[in-house]
C-alpha cells in the first residue's frame, strides 16, 4: 500500500492524451499528491459494466503539468519510446523477461487450482451436510478424481489443500524444467498480459530523448493549481455543468463541494450565466465557485505569481 | 475494518431509492467491488449499491482507516491480472505495416494487403480465433486469419481476452528461433501503437469501448476517416440548405398569395391585407379560424436535403454505427444501424455547436421519422423522436455523455387539428374538436 515509485512517474504522452499504467504510480499519486485523474479502462474481472472501471487513467493536462512542475513526474512520449525500446532490447532481457511471465502463468494457474479445490470441497462439504444419503456418491466421485487424501467422512481442507496444491507444484516444476527454454507447457501455464512495458524496458531517464517537455493548459490553471495546493481533489465537470468538480477530500470518501468554474480578472461575464451557475450548485447541494487570477497576462508576473494571485468567489442561493 | 464494512452494507441497502441514480456519476467505492466474488461469476451478476460518503474529512482514525480501506481495495481491483486460461487462451500478432499475406505466401500475393477483403486500417491478426467473443469484429482473410482494427484489438486485450505478440521483426534484429521470443504486448504497449493509428482518438476509443461493454456491437461508419470526401459534390445547393432551412408556412409570400386571393374573391370570409386576420363573416369550423392564423413560417425537417455523410466536416460527423444488443450482423450484409454517433472532445471544441454544424450532422443522416401505433398517439414523444437524429457524445477528459439530438417539427402538429391532442387540465378554452 504505501509504495513508493521512483520518481518522476513517467506519465504516458498518447494520441494527445496523459495516460498512467502503473498501479503503484496512481495509488501513490492519489494518496500523496491528491491527483485522481479518470479510469478509463476496462476491468478483466467484470469487463461488461461502465461503473467500475480500471486501468489506464487518464489525466487532465493541468494535472500532469502540476505533476511535471512539482518533479513528482515527467512526460513520456510513449509510442517512440515503446518502438526504441522494444528494438533495443538485447536477447538475455527478452528470454529472462519470458521466463518470469512464464512463473507469473505458473503462480496464477496454482492459484486457480487451488481455488477451485477449494470450491469443489465447499461444495461437496455442503452436499455432505444437506444429505447424508448422497456420501457413498461423494466418494466414488473423489476416488475417481485420483485423491487418495480426502476421506469421505469428512474431508478436512487442512489435509486436502496441501496435498492436492503439492502433487501441482511437483507437475509444474519438472515439466518446466523439462523443457526449459521453450515454449511453456500449455497444460498448466496460464499466459499472462502485463500492464505495463516496464519491465522489460528499462525505466525511462530524464535525459531520454523520449521526454517531452511540460503539457500546455488552458486559461484556468491558475485556478486549478491554486484550488489543488489547498488540498482539493478536482476532477473534469463538464457533466456536472461546470470546469471542475472539487472535493474536500479522497471522492472515494467525500462529496464534492464546489462547481468550479474560471474566468479571467476583466472578463466580462454574462449575469445570467452567474444566475444558472448558482441555482445549478444549489440545486446539487453544492457551492458554485467563480474564480481566477488577479494578474491576467502572462507578462504580470510568472507562473507561481498568477497562481498566488487568484481569488475566489462562491455563490449560493441565500433564499429559504 | 470488517464492522466498517457492514456497515456500508447494511445503510446503503436501507436506501432503496438510492438505485435510481445513476451510479456511473460518481467516483465509486472499490470497496463494493471486493464483495463480487470474480471467481463465481454466475452468482454475482448483480452490481453492488453505492457506499456511504461522508461530507468532509475529519482527523479520526475511523475516517482514515475507512479510506485507506477503499483506496486498498481500488488498489487490488486495478491490480488484478490478466491471465489466459490455457483452454481459451487466444494469440493475435501485431501487424505494424497493416495487413499483409503469410510469409510463406508473399511471392503468390504481390499485391500485399490490397484485395485480401481486410480494411486497411487493421494491424492485428488471429491465426485461429475462437470463442463468442470474437463473432462480432474482425474480418477474415482468405487465410482464414481473423483481422483486428485497432480498437477492437486494444478492447479484447483490455478485457482479457487476447494475448498480442510483439512481430519478432520489431522485437529481434534477426534470430534463429522466432517463436520462442514473441514478446507479448502490455496494455501499455498496444495503447501507445494503437491510439492515433488510422484515425483513432482516444475519445473515439473510449466511446467504442463503452458501449461495448454495455453489449452494443459498435462499427465504424463510412465518415470515420476525417479526411473522406464525397465523389459528386454538388456544393452550392448544400450551403443554402442549412443557411435558408426549407420554411413551411404562409411566410411573406404566403401572405401576399392570401393579398392576390383576396384581390381575386374579395367575398371570401378572410381579408388578411384590408383587416384582421380573420375577417368578420361567418365562420363554420374553428379549424378554419386557425389555419388562417398560422402565419409563422416553420422549419419542416422532413423536406430538408439529404446530405452524404462524407460531406461533413470533423467533428461534426458520423463516425460510429451502433447495433442494439442481440442484432445479428453478417459481416457481408451490414443492417443499417439502431444508432448513428459524433464523438466530441471538450479539449478541441470548447463551445457549444452552432446551429448550422448541427443542420449539416442531421441532414447527413437519414430521415427516420416517427413510426408505430404508439407514435401515432403521443404527439410528445412524436416531436421528441424528430425526423432525423444523431447521438453526440461528448467526452470530457475519459468522462463521456451521451446526447441525442433530434430534428423535431413543432410545425407539423397541428394542435387544433390532432385526433389525439393533449388536454390540459383546464376547463375552458381549448375544446377537442368534434367529428
Amino acid at each position: 500500500m504505501d509504495f513508493q515509485p521512483t520518481l518522476p512517474i513517467p506519465i504516458s504522452f498518447i494520441s494527445g492524451r496523459y495516460l498512467l499504467f502503473s498501479i503503484d504510480a496512481v495509488t501513490y499519486l492519489r494518496r500523496e499528491h491528491n491527483t485522481c485523474g479518470v479510469l478509463i479502462g476496462t476491468l478483466p474481472q467484470i469487463p461488461q459494466q461502465n461503473v467500475f472501471l480500471g486501468l489506464p487513467l487518464e489525466l487532465m493536462p493541468e494535472e500532469a503539468r502540476l505533476l511535471v512542475d512539482k518533479g513528482v513526474a515527467c512526460i513520456v512520449d510513449e509510442a517512440k519510446a515503446q518502438k526504441d525500446g522494444m528494438q533495443s532490447l538485447l536477447e538475455e532481457d527478452r528470454r529472462q523477461y519470458l521466463r518470469e511471465l512464464e512463473s507469473q502463468g505458473l503462480q496464477a494457474a496454482r492459484i486457480v487450482a487451488g481455488r477451485k479445490e477449494q470450491q469443489k470441497e465447499d461444495y461437496f462439504k455442503k452436499s455432505l451436510e444437506k444429505k447424508g444419503k448422497k456420501k457413498p456418491n461423494v466418494q466414488s466421485k473423489e476416488t475417481s478424481n485420483g485423491d487418495p487424501t480426502a476421506s469421505p467422512t469428512g474431508p478436512s481442507t487442512a489435509n486436502d489443500e496441501p496435498a492436492s496444491l503439492g502433487d501441482f507444484f511437483a507437475g509444474d516444476s519438472s515439466s518446466s524444467r523439462g523443457t526449459s527454454n521453450s515454449t511453456p507447457n500449455p497444460q498448466h501455464t496460464y499466459g499472462v498480459t502485463p500492464t505495463t512495458s516496464y519491465p522489460p524496458l528499462p525505466h525511462p531517464s530524464a535525459s531520454s530523448d523520449a521526454i517531452l517537455s511540460r503539457p500546455d493548459v488552458p486559461l484556468s490553471y491558475p485556478l486549478f493549481a491554486h484550488m489543488h495546493t489547498r488540498g482539493y481533489f478536482l476532477s473534469p465537470g463538464l457533466r456536472f455543468g461546470c470546469q471542475y468538480v472539487a472535493y474536500p477530500g479522497d471522492p472515494l470518501r467525500f462529496h464534492s463541494h464546489f462547481l468550479v468554474v474560471s474566468a479571467e480578472w476583466d472578463q466580462d461575464i454574462n449575469l445570467m450565466d452567474i444566475i444558472i451557475g448558482g441555482r445549478l450548485g444549489t440545486g446539487v447541494k453544492k457551492g458554485f465557485l467563480l474564480g481566477g487570477p488577479q494578474k491576467e497576462k502572462p507578462e504580470d508576473g510568472s507562473e507561481i505569481e498568477r497562481t498566488e494571485s487568484v481569488r475566489t468567489f462562491s455563490i449560493e442561493w441565500a433564499g429559504m | 475494518m470488517a464492522d466498517a464494512d457492514e456497515d456500508v452494507i447494511n445503510t446503503s441497502s436501507a436506501g432503496a431509492a438510492q438505485m435510481d441514480t445513476d451510479l456511473s456519476d460518481e467516483t465509486q467505492d472499490f470497496r463494493l467491488l471486493s464483495h463480487l466474488n470474480f471467481l463465481n461469476d454466475s452468482t454475482s451478476s448483480s452490481l453492488p449499491k453505492r457506499g456511504e460518503k461522508d461530507f468532509e474529512p475529519n482527523p479520526t482514525e475511523f475516517q482514515a482507516d475507512v479510506l485507506s480501506a477503499s483506496r486498498q481495495a481500488m488498489h487490488n481491483a486495478l491490480a488484478h491480472p490478466r491471465i489466459h486460461n490455457p483452454k481459451t487462451w487466444v494469440i493475435g500478432f501485431y501487424a505494424p505495416d497493416g495487413p499483409m499475406p503469410p510469409p510463406d505466401h508473399v511471392d503468390t500475393a504481390k499485391t500485399a494487403g490490397k484485395g485480401m477483403g481486410v480494411s486497411q486500417d487493421s494491424c492485428v491478426y488471429i491465426p485461429n480465433a475462437k470463442g463468442s467473443t470474437f463473432q462480432s469484429i474482425g474480418q477474415a482473410d482468405r487465410w482464414n486469419r481473423l483481422w483486428l482494427l485497432p480498437e477492437e484489438a486494444i478492447y479484447m486485450l483490455e478485457r482479457g481476452n487476447l494475448d498480442i505478440r510483439w512481430p519478432s521483426a520489431s522485437t529481434a534484429p534477426a534470430e534463429d528461433e522466432e517463436d520462442d521470443i514473441s514478446i507479448p504486448m502490455s496494455l501499455q504497449a498496444a495503447y501507445s501503437c494503437f491510439m492515433g493509428h488510422a484515425g483513432l482518438t482516444l475519445e473515439r476509443y473510449s466511446v467504442y469501448a463503452a458501449l461495448r461493454r454495455l453489449g452494443y456491437t459498435v462499427l465504424r461508419a463510412p465518415a470515420w476517416d476525417d479526411s473522406a470526401k464525397p465523389y459528386n459534390t454538388k456544393t452550392e445547393m448544400d450551403i443554402d440548405a442549412y443557411t435558408q432551412p426549407t420554411h413551411r408556412g404562409p411566410g411573406l409570400g404566403g401572405i401576399l398569395a392570401c393579398i392576390s386571393n383576396w384581390m381575386s374573391d374579395p367575398f371570401s370570409t378572410a381579408s388578411p391585407a384590408a383587416g384582421p386576420l380573420v375577417g368578420c363573416g361567418i365562420h363554420r369550423s374553428h379549424n378554419d379560424v386557425y389555419r388562417k392564423m398560422a402565419l409563422i413560417p416553420w422549419y419542416d425537417p422532413a423536406l430538408a436535403p439529404q446530405k452524404d455523410p462524407l460531406d461533413t466536416t470533423a467533428p461534426f460527423r458520423v463516425v460510429l454505427h451502433v447495433y442494439k444488443p442481440g442484432t445479428v450482423i453478417k459481416k457481408s450484409a451490414i443492417p443499417p444501424p439502431d444508432f448513428r454517433i459524433a464523438v466530441l472532445s471538450t479539449r478541441e471544441q470548447t463551445t457549444i455547436p452552432t446551429l448550422p454544424e448541427l443542420s449539416a450532422l442531421l441532414q447527413s443522416t437519414p430521415l427516420d421519422p416517427p413510426r408505430g401505433e404508439k407514435m401515432e398517439r403521443m404527439m410528445y414523444m412524436r416531436v421528441r423522436h424528430g425526423y432525423r437524429n444523431v447521438v453526440l457524445a461528448v467526452v470530457d477528459q475519459g468522462v463521456t455523455s451521451f446526447l441525442r439530438v433530434g430534428d423535431a417539427a413543432f410545425g407539423k402538429e397541428k394542435l387544433f387539428a390532432a385526433k389525439y391532442a393533449p388536454r390540459g387540465t383546464k376547463k375552458s378554452g381549448y375544446s377537442k374538436p368534434k367529428r
